[in-house]
């Protein structure tokens, strides 16, 4: 087991073509409905911008409440390069990235200056002022939303249903899922870090705390922008700006902080636990918000590392034993 | 000259917290700079690696290039390392995180590498790693490696925060009172180390210390401030003797009748 690790430390990409495998798998052995299909793709768009979210807010600690807006521009870039273009998935998706990048661009402005609950209010305001925009212009087809977004058709296949979409959903996390593991197990991730836990220490490193700060907001919107794309043309291709709400950004934030913060795999786990629970509590519409606030609240009092802290706590618990127990030999 | 500064000056509102300093420091030169509390040793050191900026008027020179207004991360490319009094470890990272991103700016493969996450880059991590594994044993701190810093204890993150500074491989290293609150044994432990990894990396240091045993021990010349200004400068002995210092820091010596009086009072 250990040689299989060293192996997949190694060489990543082995790694995800196993993980591609098997989850090429998952439907036709656990699913039994068009239902578990269609949710399979929506964890599979919330683990992106999880792991995106991640890279900025558990990485890199700077707080943002406006992930939702870039959520969205990615979601209208799509939409609208198919109404006024009529382009597919395959032009939507870099497009999205490209302009959500450009928005992270200007969302990581005000962290330069800004810190904790001022950035997070500043965020706040610019992703609503996206959705309210979006909401009130006509170009956005305002309230009502776009609709017959098309689904890709790849040799002639049209993946139109929800249990073919998620073929097309869960390759783009795997490979979210891979930038976000390289960017942040390399000295990048290590800067991240050092700017979350001091940038003053971290600059006398010689660690450029604006770059690396704009660097987290603009990676982490191209990963938002992306799972935009991706959710604009889910079955059965419909958007509309009430579904970019505090309530979503909410969601997203609770799948990072039950997952755990700063932690890649519990980011991912989180954005699975969180998705099903959404999904559960669907006919409790108006209790969600407080269900979800109060989850990060009891999660932040009661494990503030998430589910990934357990994870953590384990494996360093056992690695110091052993160093400790061959030192004494 | 490894370090020049002419005429730095910064002031907090009306207060002169550095007033027309002029500083010389050549290559592998250990230097102590001591005086009492208020009297402008960090400041001195803030100015230095870029965290305040300084007044208009004033001159820092870094290994022959002008670093009078720049921000810190240059500063520390350049090769300036330094220690904060208060540590500003990284808490919730491993101990091999900490080190190794002090390794930041040496790090030899670009951004697009690591996005990429390309092989080679596992290979040259792995080196990083085990020459960051190599120093932290150096200073005795191999076991803890997969420890959170916040884990550690406080003579265990004096070691680390030296470690952190060194990983850089830095010209000049500035140490703002590094045995602050440590033990006399410990603070032996610490100068031992310091000394050895002076020696095999080939630094120049300046030492802002209290604890002058530390201070007239290993530093070739101290420079003492006072109210913002450089009042002294010398070898040690030469210091001790200097009545300026005396008065303003080291205190003078008391007859019994003066002696009576104060305690009277």
């Amino acid at each position: 087991m250990d040689k299989f690790k060293e192996i997949i430390r190694q060489y990543p990409f082995l790694g995800f073509i196993i993980a591609f495998i098997i989850l090429m798998l998952v439907p036709s052995v656990f699913f039994t409905d068009l239902y578990q299909s269609h949710l399979a793709s929506l964890i599979c768009i919330n683990i992106i911008v999880a792991a995106g979210l991640n890279i900025v807010k558990g990485f890199c600690g700077q707080v943002t409440v406006g992930h939702v807006g870039i959520y969205a521009v990615g979601s209208y870039t799509a939409g609208c390069m198919f109404l006024y273009l009529g382009s597919g998935l395959w032009l939507t998706l870099p497009a999205a990235i490209l302009i959500a990048g450009l928005f992270g661009v200007a969302f990581a402005i005000p962290s330069f200056r800004l810190e904790g609950p001022y950035l997070a209010l500043a965020t706040l305001g610019g992703g609503e002022a996206i959705r309210l925009f979006i909401e009130n212009g006509d170009f956005f087809m305002s309230t009502y939303g776009i609709s017959n977004i098309p689904q890709p058709i790849i040799f002639g296949v049209p993946f139109d249903t929800p249990d073919k979409y998620y073929y097309i959903a869960m390759p783009v996390m795997l490979i979210a899922i891979y930038f976000s593991f390289s960017v942040l197990r390399s000295s990048v991730g290590r800067a991240f870090m050092a700017v979350r836990e001091d940038p003053i220490s971290a600059a006398a490193s010689g660690i450029n705390v604006k770059k690396h700060k704009m660097l987290a907001f603009v990676l982490s919107a191209m990963f938002a922008g992306g799972a935009g794309a991706v959710y604009a043309h889910l079955p059965p291709g419909y958007i509309h700006p009430n579904n970019y709400t505090v309530i979503e950004m909410v969601t997203f934030l609770a799948m990072v902080v039950f997952g755990g913060l700063g932690h890649i795999w519990g980011g991912i786990i989180g954005a699975i636990i969180i998705t099903i629970v959404y999904d559960l509590t669907r006919p409790l519409y108006e209790y969600q918000l407080f269900i979800f606030g109060l989850t990060i609240v009891l999660t932040i009092l009661f494990m503030p590392k998430g589910i990934g802290g357990f994870i953590d706590k384990y494996f360093i618990d056992r690695r110091f034993k052993t160093k400790t127990g061959a030192a004494s030999k | 000259m490894l370090l020049k500064t002419k005429k730095l000056m910064k002031a907090f509102g009306g207060l002169k917290a550095i007033n027309k300093v002029d500083f010389e420091l050549p290559a592998n030169e250990i230097r102590g700079i001591i005086g009492p509390n208020g009297s402008g040793k960090s400041t001195f050191f803030n100015l230095v690696s870029g965290v305040y900026e300084p007044d208009p008027g004033s001159y820092i020179e870094f290994d022959g290039k002008d670093i009078t207004n720049e921000p810190p991360h240059k500063v520390g490319e350049l090769g300036l390392a330094r220690t904060f009094q208060l540590l500003r470890l990284y808490q919730d990272m491993s101990v091999i995180n900490n080190v190794m991103s002090g390794y930041h700016t040496l790090v030899p493969y670009s951004f697009i590498d690591a996005v990429t996450g390309r092989k080679k880059i596992w290979d040259q991590e792995k080196t990083i790693k085990e020459e960051m594994m190599e120093l932290l044993s150096f200073v005795g701190l191999a076991d803890y490696a997969e420890l959170n810093a916040s884990e550690l204890s406080g003579g265990q993150r004096r070691l680390l925060v030296l470690a952190r500074a060194i990983a850089g491989k830095p010209k000049l290293l500035m140490l703002d009172e590094p045995a602050a609150g440590l033990s006399p044994v410990n603070v032996d432990n610490l100068m031992k180390i310091l000394m050895r990894l002076k020696e095999k990396y080939g630094l120049t240091l300046i030492i802002i210390e209290h604890i002058l045993k530390v201070v007239m021990d290993t530093c070739s010349k101290v420079t003492v401030l006072d109210h913002g200004e450089k009042i002294a400068e010398g070898t040690p002995t030469q210091i001790k003797d200097d009545n300026a210092v005396i008065e303003a820091y080291l205190g003078k010596k008391m007859d019994d009748e003066e002696m009576r009086k104060a305690l009277a009072v």
